[in-house]
């Protein structure tokens, strides 16, 4: 994981940064852009990282401090290494997305928005459909889709995760 | 495989190992289309010639809007000076719809010919995907596939040596809803807070940075090479209803059926025979009680209303409802109403951009209803405050149509079944639900 203070982007970041300031002609686009850039080196944004940002794209720090707030996925505070994520809204509900919640409350002993005290796991109810819901219900594990998802299935893959790490 | 009364078109390799690769999609036909509207028959091809073929093939907005496309193209005036955009909205997040994840991650090349052909019809040198940033996998595919395609011509500066240019890049939300709405998508593009914008002026004429623009559905886009290739009257006439609603669609059907998933089928079959054949049918043991047709924020129908619907735009209107996304939820006797409205309360009153009073404060009341409903604490005036407020929360109140599709996807629900909400009510009142 990148150092948070004084946070700079990490050279595949730069890279990539370097490619993205070609395709958009106004150089506000690539705030989200950066921020998600931030995000895959250090797990979340660091303080330090929105003055970066800022001076990066060339907008105010308050522009990118707005935009981090205003969308669900930009996270201002350190994630645990897995950010378990249960869609709850209609249809993972009808396939049984409570007994998911269970499950993970049970088995890791949080509650949504807590974080393990060992720094593995994060969840969070995810009330935004995730496009699913065909194979509901689904967990979001980071950036990968765990579909079908059955209470065995899910606690099997929680110790998967922790054996892994 | 096709399930029954399925009519592949762009799904046509959906299925096949591979299917989001360059080779898969060129064997299957893909970008003869381009090909043709760029060198075998160029003359034919002029911006008006693409635009006239897309408005003869009645192919209507696929994101739940069912705006003509062609028509929407014709008002994006050319020649202004300025550049002209052309945006691919995939941000799909609408409740219950999953059809454009497929085409994303397994049939993306169909996106990009697509936006190309759109290019050439708008004169436009410069095209963007707009991802919702939960689809990494999506994000992934449409970025190898926009590699391929600059690797062999398709995308760039000269075009398959035609002169012409046209430059695709991805962009990627970060979770929220409201970016599916054209205009807060633009402002999220332009690195901003996804505020919608006031309308007009509209995109076409000023949009992404200032520039006219058209934005289009993912799968909009995908039926546009089939349109170019096979003519639009054949794809009208695909639609086996209503002309006005031509083509194929794709739905995304979820919720109590045997074979959930995504099929395309002729617009204008009849509902319940794409549930019962095409979808599976219902559970064993279980009755139809409720269809959600076209994504949560669509009225939603009764059993009797679903007897009676056929999959087109105008039959779903005569019925009250939408034909929307095609993200349609199947309920069965099972379903208890009430829990199912809560979860779309909690989603609208989170998703809110917070921009405008009615629709920021009213989705975060329903919500509380609902919720005060099931803990057991409601009084008995709630539901009509309920039904009361709700008239006031769209309807032109609100910069953007948000608050209209929380009223529309919750209230027709208390309205139908209101026996369930009232039960809730007197089993609160009684103490049993406390």
């Amino acid at each position: 994981m990148r150092a948070v203070e004084n946070y700079t982007f990490s050279a595949k970041a730069e890279e990539r940064f370097k490619k993205l300031e070609t395709q958009f002609p106004e150089r506000e686009s690539l705030v989200l852009w950066a921020l998600h850039l931030v995000q895959e080196d250090a797990g979340y944004i660091p303080p330090s990282a929105i003055s970066y940002v800022a001076e990066r794209v060339g907008v105010s720090r308050s522009h990118v401090q707005g935009v981090i707030s205003f969308y669900a996925m930009f996270h201002d505070k350190p994630m645990g290494k897995f950010h378990l994520q249960v869609c709850v809204n209609a249809s993972c509900w009808l396939a049984g997305s409570d007994e998911l919640e269970k499950t993970i409350e049970n088995h890791l002993q949080i509650r949504p928005g807590e974080t393990t005290s060992d720094g593995l796991f994060t969840y969070n109810r995810q009330g935004e459909c995730l496009a699913s819901c065909g194979t509901a219900p689904v967990v979001q594990i980071n950036a990968d889709y765990h579909e079908s998802m059955t209470p065995q299935k899910l606690e099997t893959l929680i110790e998967q995760l922790k054996r892994d790490s | 495989m096709a399930a029954p009364l399925e009519k592949r078109i762009i799904l046509a390799d959906y299925g096949k190992p591979d299917s989001h690769t360059l080779s898969v999609y060129e064997a299957g036909g893909g970008y003869t289309a381009l090909k043709k509207a760029l060198v075998s028959e160029k003359d034919k091809w002029t911006p008006d010639g693409i635009i006239n073929e897309v408005k003869a093939s009645n192919l209507r907005g696929r994101g739940g809007a069912g705006f003509p496309t062609g028509l929407k193209w014709s008002f994006v005036p050319r020649n202004t000076g300025k550049p002209t955009y052309v945006v691919c909205n995939a941000d799909e997040s609408e409740p219950g719809t999953f059809k454009d994840r497929v085409i994303l991650e397994d049939l993306p090349h169909s996106i990009i010919e697509g936006m190309i052909l759109a290019g050439l019809a708008l004169e436009s040198r410069q095209g963007y995907i707009y991802l919702r940033g939960e689809f990494y996998k999506g994000w992934q595919r449409v970025d190898a596939a926009i590699q391929e395609a600059y690797a062999k011509g398709y995308l760039g500066e000269n075009v398959l040596g035609s002169g012409k240019t046209f430059h695709l890049a991805t962009y990627r939300g970060a979770g929220a809803y409201i970016c599916g709405e054209e205009t807060a998508l633009l402002e999220s593009l332009e690195g901003r807070r996804g505020h919608p914008r006031l309308k007009p002026p509209f995109p076409a004429v000023k949009g992404l940075y200032g520039s006219p623009t058209t934005v289009n559905n993912v799968e909009t886009f995908a039926a546009i090479p089939h349109i170019i290739n096979n003519g639009g009257e054949w794809f009208k006439k695909l639609g086996i209803g209503n002309e006005k609603s031509g083509g194929t669609k794709l739905f995304s059907v979820s919720g109590h059926v045997m074979k959930p998933g995504v099929y395309e089928v002729p617009m204008g079959i009849s509902l319940i025979d794409f549930i019962n054949e095409t979808a599976g049918g219902i559970r064993p043991g279980k009755e139809l009680k409720a269809v959600i047709p076209g994504g949560s924020s669509t009225p939603v129908m009764t059993r009797q209303e679903v007897m009676r619907a056929k999959l087109d735009y105008e039959s779903m209107a005569e019925l009250g409802t939408f034909l929307g996304s095609g993200g349609m939820i199947v309920l069965d006797s099972s379903t208890d109403m009430v829990q199912l409205t809560k979860r779309l309360a909690d989603f609208y009153a989170h998703e809110s951009c917070g921009q405008c009073t009615p629709c920021r404060e009213g989705s975060k009341w329903i919500a509380d209803i609902i919720d005060r409903l099931i803990d057991g604490h409601a009084v008995e005036d709630d539901l009509k405050t309920l039904l009361s407020f709700t008239k006031n929360m769209g309807n032109g109140t609100t910069i953007c149509p948000f608050a209209d599709a929380n009223v529309m996807g919750v209230v027709p629900i208390v309205e139908k079944f209101y026996d369930e909400f009232l039960h809730y009510l007197e089993k609160g009142k009684s103490g049993e639900g406390k």
